[in-house]
């Protein structure tokens, strides 16, 4: 990472009897598009307000660009947000929305007029200029939004969930736009979601966080792959996460045996002692997961409870003798071979090495 | 008589029932500006013939243009007071959060329900003891208090409608409270702001029993026609009457379009 | 530091804030509160002496006539409380139940305009419309009926305070009912509760906390009112209002004037508080 524009150092915020952000540390380079994501009350926004100047850490120190921001008030900062409810002026039409930072600046009005066009035209709305913006479509406020936020050109740019208010289809356009300025204007994007696909689908790096603190930092691809903790595993979605104790005896060549209620089951070992007995969980993707009709040495017998069919991949939900839930993804073609709708026992399976550990005590 | 008869008569006597409601509050209205135009000096039904004459003579006494001028003087300064200081109590209760605010707005809200013959006592004896009392000054102030609160009401219902995020997007985009104020706030309370400097000045002009006691010599509309209606039965009355009531419709009328306009707008 | 916007207490925080406080401090907590004090003055030679006497209080709660004007204006403004939610509750349970939205909110528009416009002219009209030779007279008579005497009576009193609360207290009225679920009556009426039960068991229970408040706000008006028993009813005997304009205005006894509106302050305080106190009462259990 290159020299870091945004620094939290041991940032609290505590309201009355209530914590929002516990202790955080989080370094975010120049350039760089970080998606905060959690579940609501995760202390996200509270994060990006803080940023904003919104809010007042009770500790620590929020640093922009080398300076401590902590008494900087809001209107000095220039670190726009780009608001979940937009937050357009209903009294000003689009151009004039767009020109409100340069006007806060005492740009004169020819200049900033030329300037708001401009940027109204960069993200293709320049035939609305004079529209009431209460007039304007779902996508097109939004790109006023982002057009007001960005005319003043700043280096951090922090969006609040603004595409959580679009239709689905709209959210991917928007991401498309989203990815392609940061790209171009090389501005650090600061981007808090609850949405894990538009997080992955857009940031560098993701901040994973629950109650207040971070659980996981980490580009997507690692994440997925390799939640640190249970919460990260359940947050990402579509894990089996199975719970066991390690067994006396391990295979060697690196693996290790984990007694679990569906049998004993090999795990790549990581690097934490793992005494025999001691507790011991892992989570297998529900993408790796094996699903057959012959049952085979190891694999679990299971019966379907319900499906799940988005399109082109399906995810099943199917139980264990022993009453576990296991989840299986699949392409819808892969699953007609098997005649799933038929009922009857399936055999579900995965390699070790598809079997992910979780630190012990995580 | 059958279950549906019944309840189609009884229908029908609530609605006679209503009509009559509304015809009891309308007919002093009605008949105060038919009787401004008969010539009758003691006006019945029938009515005698149309005329002027009351008109006539009160835009010929200087008296009740001193007391138009007063009333105007009176109304649209208490407005712009009251409608400022509305406002500013809106913006307190509807921005902040602090220990005492339901005493705050309490004692913003009060004054309507003390009855106003007790306001009037009150103020003459304050006003005479600060000696600043009997003069026209004297009736804004009070005024004031008396309808601050109907443009707080007002303009606070109309901040309970703005994006709570507005004026904080203001401030993050380079916007200082005070011109976040100026920029924003202000330009989206404008028509609560237009209808509440209409709805003060208009209980304002009406307003007889604090203006009676404080005035001194300095009647305004209401005192006048509450001096003439104590020497006698006066048809003269009846013009003022309806020329009063002429400004008051027009001023709440304003106000009410104001309103119906920015719903309709914050709806489409 | 900076804090939260919304607690911080800076230079403009305190502009919107203060400038209220301090009008209210100076013409309205201000006089009241020097009208209280008043009440203990004491006039000699005609000026009035600041000073803590109950010379003022003693002459007032001593003599009869003050206490009959007391009961007479609390009984005056109890029936114009009564009459008037009782003459406004049908025309509300139509505009409630039967009326569309538009209808309704048209019916409230209107309503809201007697309210803005001069009392005083209205009270004036109904002298002209009452009187002997009047148009209600002159209609009656049409038929063979009157003249009555309607002015400088009770009943002329009791119109004057329903043009002053009638129009307030259907709003009120209207709006409670219109809250209710229409479900509810409907559902009373389903399950075979006949129609005036459905009123008394169902309905005023749910609106309970509305109809009194209108009741109350017809009480608060009428009580402080002057123009009605004085131009309606004859101002014989006189209301408490009307004696303190009296005091007031013929000679120097702003002391007394003082001792009757504290006085009334007071009635007032009780009632509201009792009737506030009873409108959000939960049900006893039966």
């Amino acid at each position: 990472m290159s020299e870091p524009l945004v620094t939290l150092r041991d940032v609290v915020k505590r309201y009355d009897d209530f914590t929002a952000v516990k202790r955080m540390n989080l370094e975010i380079g120049a350039g760089e598009f970080v998606a905060i994501m959690g579940p609501s009350g995760c202390g996200k926004t509270t994060t990006l307000r803080m940023l904003a100047g919104l809010e007042a850490p009770t500790e620590g120190e929020v640093v922009i660009d080398g300076r401590v921001m902590n008494d900087v008030p809001v209107h000095e900062r220039d670190t726009p947000l780009v608001w979940q409810s937009l937050a357009l002026f209903p009294f000003l039409n689009a151009r004039e929305n767009v020109e409100f930072g340069l006007k806060m600046r005492a740009v004169a009005p020819g200049a900033r007029r030329k300037k708001a066009l401009e940027w109204l035209d960069r993200l293709g709305i320049a035939e609305f200029a004079e529209r009431n913006v209460e007039t304007l479509s779902g996508g097109q406020r939004q790109r006023v939004a982002l057009a007001r936020s960005l005319i003043t050109e700043p280096r951090l740019l922090l969006l609040d969930e603004p595409l959580s208010a679009l239709d689905a289809h709209l959210v991917i356009r928007m991401q498309g736009v989203l990815t392609r300025l940061q790209r171009e204007l090389g501005i650090t994007f600061v981007h808090v979601t609850h949405s894990q696909s538009e997080a992955f689908a857009m940031a560098d790096r993701v901040v994973i966080m629950s109650r207040g603190e971070i659980a996981q930092v980490g580009a997507p691809r690692d994440i997925y792959r390799a939640p640190a903790n249970r919460f990260v595993a359940e947050f990402v979605g579509r894990n089996n996460i199975i719970a066991g104790t390690v067994a006396p005896v391990g295979p060697g060549f690196g693996l290790l045996r984990v007694d679990t209620p569906l049998g004993p089951f090999d795990v790549v070992a990581d690097d934490a002692p793992r005494p025999p007995g001691e507790a011991a969980v892992f989570v297998v993707g529900a993408d790796r997961v094996e699903i057959g009709r012959e049952p085979r040495p190891g694999a679990v017998p299971c019966t379907l409870i319900s499906e799940e069919f988005i399109g082109s991949v399906v995810t099943l939900f199917l139980e264990a003798p022993d009453g576990t839930e296991l989840k299986v993804q699949a392409q819808e073609r892969a699953l007609a071979a098997l005649d799933a709708g038929s009922g009857g026992a399936f055999h579900l399976s995965w390699s070790p090495q598809e079997a992910h550990l979780l630190p012990p005590g995580a | 008589m059958s279950g549906a008869g019944k309840a189609a008569a009884g229908l029908w006597a609530l609605r006679i029932w209503a009509a009559l409601v509304f015809v009891f509050v309308f007919a002093p209205i009605f008949f105060s500006v038919i009787f401004s135009f008969n010539s009758a000096r003691f006006p019945t039904i029938p009515l005698e013939s149309f005329t002027l004459h009351w008109y006539q003579t009160i835009f010929a006494d200087p008296d009740v243009w001193d007391a138009a001028l007063n009333s105007v003087i009176v109304s649209s300064c208490t407005a712009v007071l009251a409608t400022a200081l509305g406002f500013c109590t809106a913006y307190t209760d509807y921005r902040y959060r602090f220990r005492g605010q339901g005493a705050y707005l309490a004692l913003v809200l009060l004054p309507p329900t003390i009855p106003l013959i007790i306001m009037a006592l009150a103020m003459l004896a304050w006003l005479s003891k600060i000696g600043a009392s009997g003069q026209i000054w004297s009736i804004v102030a009070a005024h004031t208090v008396l309808t601050a609160p109907f443009a707080m009401a007002v303009i606070r219902l109309r901040l309970n409608q703005i994006d709570p995020s507005l004026e904080a997007a203001a401030w993050n985009l380079g916007a200082s409270q005070w011109r976040a104020m100026r920029w924003v706030i202000l330009p989206f309370a404008r028509p609560a702001i237009v209808s509440a400097l209409c709805l003060t000045a208009a209980v304002s002009f009406d307003e007889f029993a604090v203006a009676w006691f404080v005035s001194g010599l300095n009647k305004t509309v209401p005192v006048l026609i509450l001096e003439i209606v104590t020497g006698n039965i006066d048809p003269q009355v009846n013009a003022i009457g309806t020329l009063v009531f002429g400004v008051s419709i027009t001023l709440v009328a304003l106000a009410q379009i104001l309103l119906a306009a920015r719903l309709s707008r914050s709806a489409a | 530091m900076a804090s939260d916007p919304k607690s911080r207490l800076d230079l403009y925080a305190l502009s919107f804030r203060l400038p209220i406080l301090v009008w209210q401090a100076l013409f309205f907590v201000g006089p009241l509160a020097f009208m209280l004090a008043m009440s203990f003055f004491d006039v000699k030679n005609y000026r009035m002496v600041e000073t803590f006497e109950l010379k003022a209080w003693e002459r007032m709660l001593t003599r009869g006539y003050v206490w009959d004007s007391y009961f007479l204006t609390l009984g005056r403004a109890a029936l114009a409380a009564l009459v008037a939610s009782l003459v406004a509750f049908p025309a509300a349970w139509l505009l409630a139940f039967r009326a569309s939205e538009t209808q309704r909110r048209w019916a409230i528009f209107l309503l809201v305009i007697p309210f803005f416009t001069s009392y005083l002219v209205r009270t004036f009209s109904w002298l002209v419309i009452l009187a002997e030779s009047g148009v209600v007279n002159a209609g009656l008579g049409a038929f063979g009926l009157g003249p009555y005497t309607m002015l400088n009576t009770g009943f002329g009193t009791l119109v004057g305070y329903l043009t002053l609360v009638l129009p307030l207290v259907l709003i009120l009225q209207t709006v409670t009912l219109a809250h209710i679920d229409p479900r509810l009556p409907a559902a009373a009426r389903n399950l075979g509760c006949p129609p005036g039960r459905v009123i008394w068991e169902v309905v005023l229970p749910l609106a309970k906390t509305g109809l009194v408040v209108a009741a109350l706000f017809a009480f608060i008006l009428s009580f402080g009112d002057f123009v009605a028993p004085y131009y309606l009813g004859g101002s014989k005997p006189p209301t408490l209002p009307i004696l303190i304009i009296d005091t007031t205005k013929s000679g120097q006894q702003w002391p007394r004037a003082a001792v009757v509106a504290v006085m009334m302050m007071l009635t007032l305080f009780a009632i509201a508080f009792a009737s506030i106190a009873f409108a959000y009462r939960k049900r006893a259990s039966k």
